[in-house]
């Protein structure tokens, strides 16, 4: 496929052009990095024509435009990057490559999505095979760097549909369409698009009155009235990734398969995406069980990340555990495992990094959807699933405070267990403050300290906050200020010296040990 | 038509002398629930008709569709004694009303844990024996463990019936069958010497071992006979009766009692002449409709027949004659009332095994005092489901104070700590109710020394606990109950329709109530799973929380999943290196395997992380040939900081060493639990950490550094030092006579399973064989055997061992192998191992 249409290159310009953006970053995933500077080249060209080609009016104000190259994208490749494009003073941010078309807070956002080739035939064969015996109305999704061929796809389908007619009248077919591939933040455009564009009503909608209106990852699409989502198949276009992953738990209660278009076939056995689900409630049950929470940052950039924030930590501490937030970019085992206090993380991001599989972490990470379910007592797992966080904003804080009328059973340990702090630390904060809440939490550690040996054998319940952890359960404080003076002064020894990859002497020790 | 009601079940509770608490155990089909029926039946619950056919505890349907008891079911019986058999009674006693709180428990092994839990509320036991079978292998054990909870036994020698009607036996050889019998039960006994509980053995000529007909209703003890008999020759009762057992002979032609069979053909030992033959002649003369002899013979013998009870024929004749000549209620219930200990008796002894705090406080005092004015201490063993769904009655024994409705009651859970808040509740008391048979009562309060059950409180205790009142925060709770088996048979289970799902969790935490021993639980890989201890047991808790638990929403379970272990056969061939992340810290180590019953003295928790540092090493040193002071470097148990796994030190001279150990823990921890073959636990591995090379900058060298790479070091370590695996192993004990063995033995081959004892019972035809079985082999074991012996072998199998398989898991083909990759698939892992080169690194 030719360069610029691929790139977009005239759409691009013209974005940029028409909403007279002086300033503006391009923000590439690392497998398009290549291409980058033939992408900027190819850019200001087109710029450089639209320019001379402006009216009057436009000429005059127009300056030179600048473009930035922003690679290495803080969080994940899938969202804009509104911090590293506000490091270039970047007007707006033209994202190249998968996204998860996540609404933005503060910068307008171009999605370029890239377009993968497939055979439009094939895999309309497919299709109509599929629908022919699902026996069910069929709703195609697919991945964004399809989307251009999809109206394609739907053509074909259409026509073999009407050269069977008679067999299969019955099929139906529906196609999401995606959603917009300029994002505006919400202060911008009250009344162009609004803070959540896959909610709304989609005007441009031909006339369908829309019963039921869905929406995941950039795809939006609508059903007739008085159907719901279970009552169709799903049909995946696209390979094997976080926004199929995505797919199959949001709408788990569906039939879906997968067009692979790289091998051309269909996948129909998604046991392995069934696993997914029940793991992630393991990671439910998991979390019930905590008593100090850690929230991970994994955007500073889609709308309503701070308030999500907000709305966990509130979540966390009228649960009666202790919340800590971290901002750390893209978490991995290494950064994590520095936190062992911390029993379980909530991985506040866009729906398509969240789902993080978390089994070579030490502590699990869970969805602010999952956090929802676990830490609210009553709440119950129905099998919906929710990953874009923003539609969790509005959720009503459940009521804890009342007292539980029930133990909790914990499904990890099978038995009974309770929630002692939601009792305790929960009232005091209410009524005496934080000070008096934290001299209880430090005189609780104090005196659980002396009995250090048997607190860290005690299996039971683990540390409530950071400062009873590292009294109860780290034998190493730190330099020990309060050294015994009467003891025997010990001689200095001689460290080790050299490099920290190889120290001097050590390079062949482990053959002579292995001698002895 | 019922005797007796809750206001004067109530009276007698406060008489703390008059109270018996008695479980009865025995093996599987010893007629544990038929005798129990007799006692029922003597206190006026149900007809002394159907005593013997309706087993009055076997509440639940599929107890009497299967013929076995299930859960272990508790009746409060009211008796009025006769002065006159009282009157040889020497211990305290408030008049001549008693109340005895029996429980009938189970005697398959899979439901030990019921046992368990009835012994601990109990001051004494009827152990039953048939006597054909004799002592098999679950009448030892339950024994084992009554005794260790320190409740007194008396013996019964059932099923006497069969050895009239059945085998015809000579007075002499069913002598000698009922002596080999107390013989070998008095052989587990002996060797529980304990100077506060005295002898614990039975003897029949002292009135403790009882000769019982469950399913006919009729016992004796030789006190009945001697009363008989003590007139009739001069002697007083304790004469006779010594007289009436072990080597004593009458010759009624010279009528003289000798020491010595004199040889003479009517010389009998006095068992025979004055117990065996009577019975034997009535039975005889019953069954054979020999009415005209049979009139005078009962008259003499002083009992009355009803009217309508002479128009009986045969066998039902026969059982209403044995009844109203050796009633079996009396016996017993004399046996029980003379032998069997009161609550007041019985707690100065058991105070020290049951409060765990000091034995001087004031809980203790009043526990050992059986005091009703102390403060309140009660022992929750079980958990009764109740007749609206979902709800429980918490059952259990009051061993101080008194519970009444409405109180607030402070729960202490099994993980109760003293001074701390966790697993501590306060709540009131809703009703506290007795067990009349299968109906209860509403009582105002209940006084120590009784069982009692609670409703209101089952939202907070899973399976037991220890309630006080409100105000005792310094109370120390009841020690917790130590069971006999462990769930190691699993299921992994998940509801049919996906919505269900809640159901399902709520189902799953009724049946963790309801059941002692079963643990539901969620597996890594979000499957639930509810652990039994074998396949019986997990069956019908299956069925229970199909049909009870979750109102008969469906579920689908999968083939039973036994858990594996990780261990390894050698020491590391080399020692391994992991580097961190960042490349800057390496790790060092070595597994090796632990040394032979290492593993299991960590299980039995005398060694652990709580251990006195110094007696640990005197342990290891002198039992294990360790090194003293490589047993101080020890740096944990794992997993769950207590498990059969460890980590030594074995650096010199290393830099920061102490700021790594936490985190290297965290890794063992971790990786402890989660194996590299198949993410089974690891077990009897001890990993040695040969050196650290650790980043001069602190910031370098932090959890996050540290705890991936003591995961992966770990796992280097176990893989390079020939992984096994080991699988659980039963114990099984069968019963077949001769004909059967063949069958027996080529089942058990077809197994994997093998024989390492048989032995002949003596005086019967039935074989004891005792063998080994893989407990992955055990699904379906029962149904086979039976099939190839024609229903004559009946196996129990309790858990023994952890056994190495000796295929190499990292070879392909091998069993072992096979089985990873089976246990990966399950758990949704890679199917092939992760290789050695991603754990260790290279300098």
């Amino acid at each position: 496929m030719d360069f610029e249409t691929n790139y977009e290159i005239e759409d691009t310009a013209d974005f940029i052009h028409r909403r007279n953006f002086s300033r503006v970053a391009l923000q590439f995933p690392d497998e398009l990095l290549k291409d980058s500077m033939r992408v900027v080249g190819a850019l200001r060209d087109k710029l450089q024509l639209l320019k001379e080609s402006g009216s009057e009016t436009q000429r005059d104000g127009a300056k030179e435009v600048r473009l930035f190259v922003m690679a290495d994208a803080t969080y994940g490749s899938c969202c804009v990057d509104e911090v590293g494009a506000s490091h270039s003073d970047g007007e707006c941010v033209i994202h190249y490559g998968h996204t998860c078309l996540s609404p933005s807070s503060t910068l307008p956002a171009f999605f370029v999505l890239g377009k993968a080739s497939v055979d439009a035939s094939k895999c309309a064969e497919s299709l109509s095979n599929y629908a022919s015996t699902s026996g069910k109305p069929v709703l195609v999704l697919y991945g964004l760097e399809y989307a251009h061929a999809i109206s394609h796809i739907q053509d074909v389908v259409v026509s073999v549909l009407s050269s069977l007619n008679a067999s299969t009248s019955t099929c139906e077919y529906h196609f999401a369409d995606v959603a917009s591939r300029v994002t505006d933040p919400p202060k911008l455009c009250e009344n162009s698009e609004n803070l959540r564009p896959d909610c709304d009503c989609d005007t441009s909608c031909e006339g369908v009155t829309s019963g039921f209106t869905g929406s995941i990852g950039g795809l939006i699409w609508s059903l007739p009235k008085g159907s719901k989502m279970e009552d169709y198949s799903l049909y995946w276009i696209g390979s094997e990734n976080s926004a199929f992953a995505n797919a199959v738990l949001t709408f788990n209660g569906c039939e879906i398969v997968r067009y692979d278009v790289e091998q051309g076939c269909l996948m129909t056995d998604l046991s392995l995406q069934r696993k997914i689900l029940k793991r992630r409630y393991y990671l439910v049950e998991k979390a019930k069980d905590a008593n100090i929470v850690g929230i991970l940052v994994g955007t500073l950039g889609v709308a309503g990340y701070l308030n999500m924030i907000h709305q966990m930590k509130d979540l966390i501490t009228a649960a009666g555990k202790k919340a800590y937030t971290f901002v750390m970019g893209r978490p991995n085992p290494a950064k994590l495992a520095n936190f062992p206090e911390c029993d379980v993380f909530v991985y506040v991001s866009c729906p398509q990094t969240a789902l993080l599989d978390s089994k070579e972490f030490l502590a699990p990470v869970i969805t602010p959807f999952e956090a929802m379910l676990s830490f609210s007592r009553g709440r119950e797992w129905t099998g919906a699933y929710v990953t874009k966080f923003w539609d969790l904003i509005d959720s009503p804080l459940p009521d804890v405070r009342h007292d539980p009328e029930e133990a909790r059973f914990s499904l990890i340990q099978g038995r009974y267990v309770e929630d002692f702090s939601s009792k305790e630390n929960v009232e005091e904060e209410e009524e005496n403050g934080r000070v008096v809440a934290l001299s209880a939490t430090m005189e609780k550690a104090l005196q659980l300290r002396d009995k250090s040996t048997t607190m860290i054998t005690s299996n039971g319940k683990g540390a409530t906050s950071g400062a009873e952890y590292f009294a109860t359960r780290r034998t190493y404080h730190g330099l020990d200020m309060y050294h015994d003076s009467g003891s025997t002064v010990e001689p200095f020894l001689i460290g080790r010296s050299g490099k920290a990859s190889g120290y001097e002497g050590e390079r062949n020790k482990p053959d002579t040990e292995a001698k002895n | 038509m019922v005797k007796f009601t809750a206001e004067e079940l109530r009276r007698i509770m406060d008489m703390k002398h008059n109270i018996r608490n008695m479980s009865v155990i025995a093996h599987v089909d010893h007629g544990k629930s038929t005798l129990t029926d007799s006692l029922v039946a003597a206190a006026g619950i149900i007809a002394q008709e159907v005593a013997g056919d309706v087993r009055m505890t076997d509440t639940r349907a599929d107890e009497a569709e299967r013929g076995i008891t299930i859960k272990s079911t508790g009746i409060s019986l009211y008796y009025e004694m006769s002065e006159k058999s009282l009157k040889q009674y020497k211990g305290q006693r408030d008049g001549n009303e008693y109340l005895i709180n029996l429980i009938d428990s189970p005697g398959h092994v899979d439901f030990s844990s019921e046992v368990t839990a009835a012994l601990r509320i109990t001051d004494g036991a009827l152990v039953v024996v048939d006597c054909v079978e004799g002592v098999c292998v679950q009448t030892e054990t339950v024994l084992r463990q009554a005794l260790g909870e320190r409740i007194r036994p008396v013996l019964t020698v059932n099923k006497m019936d069969r050895c009239f009607l059945e085998l015809q036996v000579d007075g002499e050889e069913a002598y000698q069958t009922f002596q080999r019998v107390i013989e070998n039960a008095n052989v587990i006994m002996a060797t529980y010497e304990d100077p506060l509980l005295g002898d614990v053995q039975v003897y029949p000529e002292k009135g403790t071992v009882a000769f019982s007909a469950g399913l006919h209703g009729w016992a004796f003890t030789l006190t009945n006979f001697a009363k008989m008999y003590a007139s009739k020759f001069g002697v007083d009762e304790s004469k006779m009766m010594e007289r009436l057992w072990g080597e004593n002979f009458f010759d009624p032609a010279t009528k003289k009692w000798t020491t010595k069979n004199t040889g003479s053909a009517t010389c009998k030992r006095g068992f025979v002449q004055f117990c065996y033959e009577p019975i034997k002649q009535v039975i005889n003369t019953c069954m054979n409709d020999q009415k005209d002899k049979l009139w005078p013979m009962l008259s003499k013998l002083g009992i009355q027949m009803k009217s309508d009870e002479k128009e009986l024929m045969g066998k039902p004749l026969m059982k209403r004659v044995m009844q109203t000549w050796l009633p079996a209620a009396d016996a017993l219930l004399e046996m029980m009332i003379f032998h069997l200990p009161s609550p007041a008796t019985a707690q100065k002894y058991r105070v020290e095994n049951l409060y765990e705090g000091p034995l001087d406080d004031q809980y203790a005092t009043a526990i050992r005092n059986c005091d009703p004015e102390g403060p309140l201490m009660l022992y929750v063993s079980k958990m009764i489901p109740a007749s609206d769904k979902g709800r429980f009655f918490a059952f259990g024994r009051v061993f101080a104070g008194k519970v009444s409705t409405g109180v607030k009651v402070r729960i202490m859970g099994p993980n109760y700590v003293p001074g701390e808040k966790k697993d501590l509740y306060v709540k009131n008391v809703q009703r506290t109710v007795i067990w009349m048979g299968k109906r209860q009562e509403t009582v105002e309060d209940v006084p120590c020394g009784n069982t009692v059950a609670l409703v209101g409180l089952d939202q907070f205790i899973t399976k037991n606990a220890t309630l006080t009142n409100e105000k005792e925060v310094d109370a120390h709770p009841i020690r917790a109950m130590k069971f006999s088996v462990s769930p190691v048979v699993r299921v992994a289970v998940q509801c049919k329709v996906a919505s269900d799902l809640p159901k399902l969790v709520e189902g799953l935490k009724r049946l963790a109530k309801s059941d002692p021993m079963v643990v539901c639980s969620i597996e890594e890989s979000g499957e639930h799973i509810i652990a039994g201890a074998g396949e019986l047991h997990l069956e019908i808790c299956l069925k229970d929380l199909q049909d009870d638990f979750m109102g008969g929403a469906e579920i689908i379970k999968s083939d039973p999943v036994v858990s594996f272990r990780e261990t390894v056969l050698e020491k590391s061939c080399r020692i391994v290196m992991s580097k961190s992340p960042n490349k800057h810290n390496r790790l060092y180590m070595e597994a090796r395997p632990m040394e032979e019953g290492l593993a299991e003295a960590i299980d039995d928790g005398r060694i652990g992380p709580r251990d006195d540092p110094k007696v640990r090493s005197k342990i290891l040193a002198e039992e294990f040939g360790w090194d003293k002071d490589l047993a101080k470097k020890i740096w944990c148990f794992g997993p769950e900081t207590t498990g059969p796994n460890m980590v030594v030190d074995m650096c010199k001279g290393v830099q920061y060493l102490n700021e790594i150990k936490d985190s290297v823990v965290a890794g063992f921890q971790w990786a402890s639990k989660e194996g590299a073959l198949c993410e089974e636990n690891m077990r009897g591995i001890c990993y040695e950490v040969c050196d650290v090379v650790l980043h001069a900058d602190a910031i370098h060298r932090g959890g996050g550094q540290v705890i991936p790479t003591a995961r992966r070091v770990i796992y280097a370590s176990q893989l390079t030092a020939k992984p096994r695996l080991l699988e659980p192993v039963y114990m099984v004990e069968i019963q077949a006579p001769e004909q059967a063995l063949g069958g027996i033995y080529s089942v058990l081959n077809q197994k994997r399973g093998h024989v390492f004892e048989e032995m002949q019972r003596p005086g019967t035809p039935l074989y004891n064989i005792k063998a080994y079985l893989p407990v992955i082999e055990s699904f379906g074991f029962s149904s086979t055997l039976r099939a190839a012996t024609s229903g004559q072998a009946f196996p129990q199998c309790v858990f023994d061992h952890w056994d190495m398989m000796m295929s190499d898991p990292l070879e392909a083909g091998t069993q072992a192998s096979t089985l990873v990759a089976d246990i990966r698939k399950r758990k949704g892992l890679k199917e092939q191992m992760t290789p050695l080169s991603e754990f260790e690194d290279k300098l």
